[in-house]
């Protein structure tokens, strides 16, 4: 459904040399990395991780190159922990569908998975998954002074966790922000955007449709995880709240203003076709230097930077979200997290346990990202801290102008716990939102009238 | 062999009761698996939907579930969405099924006349057919009908018409997904018609040329009559088809833009696997076989009418 990044695959400066090995990497890599892997940075920590030894659990992840490097090193936690890893990859579009179905049967097939953040609600009001918060505490499972929990992204956290509850500790993330092209934007003497208003008039000025160039691109494509990934952040902006008076409103004043943005700006500055698009499409369109600027993700740098395709290197800027009328700008506060399976025996919760720890942990996190030998480096790292280490952020800069800077102040400042409407009938609402979206933008139905009829779905789905 | 007990025989009353009882129960114990397993996989999961259709079965409350008795279908009758998906899955199936079976016959009546080529139409005809309906939804979203993009836009531009929005637009889109499946199922009907089409009596057409019918009167008094059966057979294996269409759909516009293209099915797919409303998608899906069973019933009091 939404973010995956499949295409995360070559970094700037790897070049083509490397990106070649990206089929041999991770065999080779593996063996290496059982080899010569030093676990003293890990033994550092006070417990002992032996004490679940010979189990097995299976961990569903999605196809993407920040898992990937995480698998490459997981035989270093086998031989730290004993605990045999299974992954298992499944498409984004299919691992919500697969791991509801396991966790509604209670089979505990998957100890744990790579799971969306807005799914949690669902997951806690069966009591599916595992409050982790004991598991943090307990002094036999984690050290609390080697696994440093508070350096991980606040907002992440908050995300991961429900009424105060933590269900899920985030792996890899990512914050949506500005993407523009610096050549253009400098040659009609335009800034990137401080509000939604200057965003829109420096699309207008840069659509030259003729020439093959439109003004920007936002997701299209109706679903939870696509339009509904961007227009929520539109949504708050212009003030709106998802709950009145206890009441879930996703119709009036505000959301019709934020909708009609929208939609006026999809009309009048992005190609027709972009209304079908999801980010990949619109990441592969600026690379091919059709678009002069689009919000999302900042993970899909790497592909407007991937020197096998991009036509772009080298003229890509950044910046954050445009402010909206209420003075606010909100990003996206999407992560992949793992939680923990509650059908599970009490021994493989422990053992799924130190997996977690292990991953999101600052120095796996390292060693999956700057320090990962192979040619993908992640640029969604958990760690607050790994973001201020001198050696990622060369990494990153790579990307170009003012991306470190511009992530990094939205991850501190523009995210935005009520982002998206945080509750168990999600998925429900999540898809009735998209559909809203997408009928007032194909003009199938007006912007209030999609929205009034939103509203009337939406409200059997909240009574109990 | 000699089984005079078969046939009506005066003298055989009691060992033809016999040999018929014995081959009855023959008969059963070779139908038996095959009974017991179409028991297992198709009757049982569809008294299971009709049951699971009479709760509230809500994943996202489950505090809320239980038995609810009919109240899912008196939501139903209320549902806008699913009046509206009926009458997009109608119209869909009226159009795909007539397109499909005038283009199939016209292509049969064509095939028919050549001389020489026929078997190399016929195999290229039924390549679309071979397909997976979910690979020729990618092919289409994709490669024919992307603005700017696609093969279809590049010739509409071409021809004057300018770019389009395919799947973007309401009208549109419904006529793309139209134009699908007709294109890949027209070859069907095709082959179906063309082998009725040679099986025809030459005798009949040669006293009517005697007579100087008309082409078009020997088309409509000889042909037509005479392929009736074939029509309505394929009518009403089309209709069934087409009313519980998924994959190409799915996959090219998923029932955007908004819910222009949202069949029933497709609808019913939605509200158990996506919103986790499973005792309300079973009653919509319960809905839909109603509705299939009224149809092709009513197609098969067509067949017999004659």
């Amino acid at each position: 459904m939404s973010l995956f990044k499949p295409t995360r695959r070559a970094f700037l400066k790897a070049g083509t040399a490397a990106t070649a090995l990206v089929g041999l990497a991770p065999a080779v890599l593996r063996q290496a990395a059982a080899q010569e892997a030093d676990l003293s940075p890990y033994k550092s920590a006070k417990i002992d991780w032996q004490q679940t030894s010979g189990e097995t659990i299976t961990v569903a992840v999605i196809p993407a190159s920040y898992f990937d490097n995480l698998i490459a090193i997981a035989p270093q936690f086998k031989t730290l922990t004993g605990i045999d890893v299974r992954f298992e990859k499944i498409p984004p579009a299919q691992i919500r569908q697969k791991s509801v179905i396991d966790l509604t049967s209670k089979t505990g097939i998957y100890a744990t998975h790579a799971a969306d953040p807005m799914y949690y609600s669902l997951y806690a009001a069966n009591k599916w998954v595992e409050p982790l918060d004991s598991y943090v505490s307990n002094k036999s499972l984690t050290d609390a002074d080697w696994f440093k929990f508070d350096d991980i992204i606040p907002a992440w956290r908050n995300a991961d966790s429900i009424d105060g509850k933590l269900y899920g500790v985030p792996y890899d993330g990512e914050v949506t922000i500005q993407v523009y092209r610096k050549d253009l934007y400098d040659a009609k003497g335009l800034k990137p955007a401080d509000d939604l208003a200057t965003f829109v008039s420096n699309a207008a000025a840069l659509n030259t449709p003729n020439d093959r160039v439109w003004g920007t691109a936002l997701r299209g494509v109706a679903g939870a995880g696509q339009n509904m990934y961007i227009y929520p952040s539109i949504f708050r902006e212009f003030g709106g709240q998802w709950f009145k008076g206890g009441k879930l409103t996703v119709n009036g004043p505000e959301a019709e203003a934020a909708l009609a943005w929208y939609v006026e700006l999809m009309h009048k500055s992005a190609p027709t076709a972009a209304a079908n698009w999801n980010w990949p499409d619109i990441a592969d369109a600026f690379s091919q230097g059709t678009l002069a600027s689009y919000i999302d993700a900042h993970s899909s740098a790497s592909v407007v930077n991937n020197p096998e395709k991009s036509k772009v290197i080298g003229k890509v800027a950044y910046a954050r979200w445009p402010k909206g009328p209420s003075g606010k700008r909100v990003t996206s506060i999407w992560n992949w997290g793992f939680p923990i399976n509650a059908a599970l025996p009490e021994k493989k919760k422990k053992a799924t346990w130190l997996f977690i720890q292990w991953a999101a942990s600052a120095e796996t996190q390292a060693r999956t990202a700057h320090r990962f030998a192979g040619p993908t480096k992640r640029s969604g790292v958990n760690r607050t801290s790994i973001w201020r280490d001198p050696d990622y952020v060369k990494l990153m800069n790579g990307f170009g102008h003012n991306f470190v800077e511009a992530t990094m102040e939205s991850l501190q400042s523009d995210t935005d716990v009520d982002w998206r409407p945080r509750v168990p009938q999600w998925p429900a609402i999540g898809d009735t939102m998209a559909t809203a979206i997408q009928s007032a933008l194909s003009g199938q139905a007006t912007v209030k009238a999609a929205l009034d009829d939103a509203q009337r779905r939406v409200e059997p789905m909240m009574r109990g | 062999m000699t089984a005079p007990g078969a046939s009506a025989g005066e003298d055989s009353g009691d060992l033809g009761r016999v040999l018929a009882q014995r081959e009855r129960k023959f008969a059963m114990s070779l139908l038996a698996p095959a009974f017991l397993a179409l028991l297992a996989t198709t009757t049982f999961p569809l008294m299971f939907l009709i049951w699971t259709s009479t709760y509230r079965m809500d994943l996202a409350m489950p505090f809320a579930d239980g038995f609810i008795g009919l109240e899912n279908y008196r939501i139903l009758l209320a549902d806008e969405r699913f009046w509206s998906s009926l009458l997009v899955s109608l119209i869909y199936t009226g159009s795909t099924v007539t397109l499909q079976v005038t283009l199939g016959l016209a292509l049969a009546l064509l095939v028919m006349d050549m001389k020489r080529g026929q078997g190399w139409f016929r195999l290229i005809a039924i390549l679309p057919v071979v397909l997976s309906p979910a690979v020729v939804g990618m092919i289409w979203r994709t490669f024919m009908l992307a603005p700017e993009f696609g093969v279809v836009d590049y010739l509409a531009i071409n021809a004057g018409l300018g770019s389009k929005n395919w799947l973007g637009d309401p009208l549109l889109a419904m006529i793309s997904v139209i134009v699908i499946h007709t294109w890949q199922w027209t070859p069907f009907a095709f082959m179906v018609l063309l082998a009725s089409l040679a099986s025809l009596p030459e005798d009949i057409y040669e006293a009517a040329r005697l007579d100087r019918a008309t082409a078009w009167q020997r088309f409509r008094r000889i042909t037509l009559p005479l392929l009736r059966p074939a029509i309505v057979m394929v009518v009403i294996m089309r209709t069934m088809v087409a009313l519980t269409a998924f994959a190409a759909i799915f996959t090219v516009t998923a029932g955007g833009p908004g819910t222009a293209t949202e069949i029933l099915n497709l609808y019913a797919y939605r509200k158990s696997f996506t919103e986790l409303s499973i005792g309300y998608g079973s009653a919509l899906a319960v809905a839909l076989l109603i509705v299939t069973i009224v149809i092709s019933g009513l197609l098969f009091a067509l067949r017999r009418a004659k």
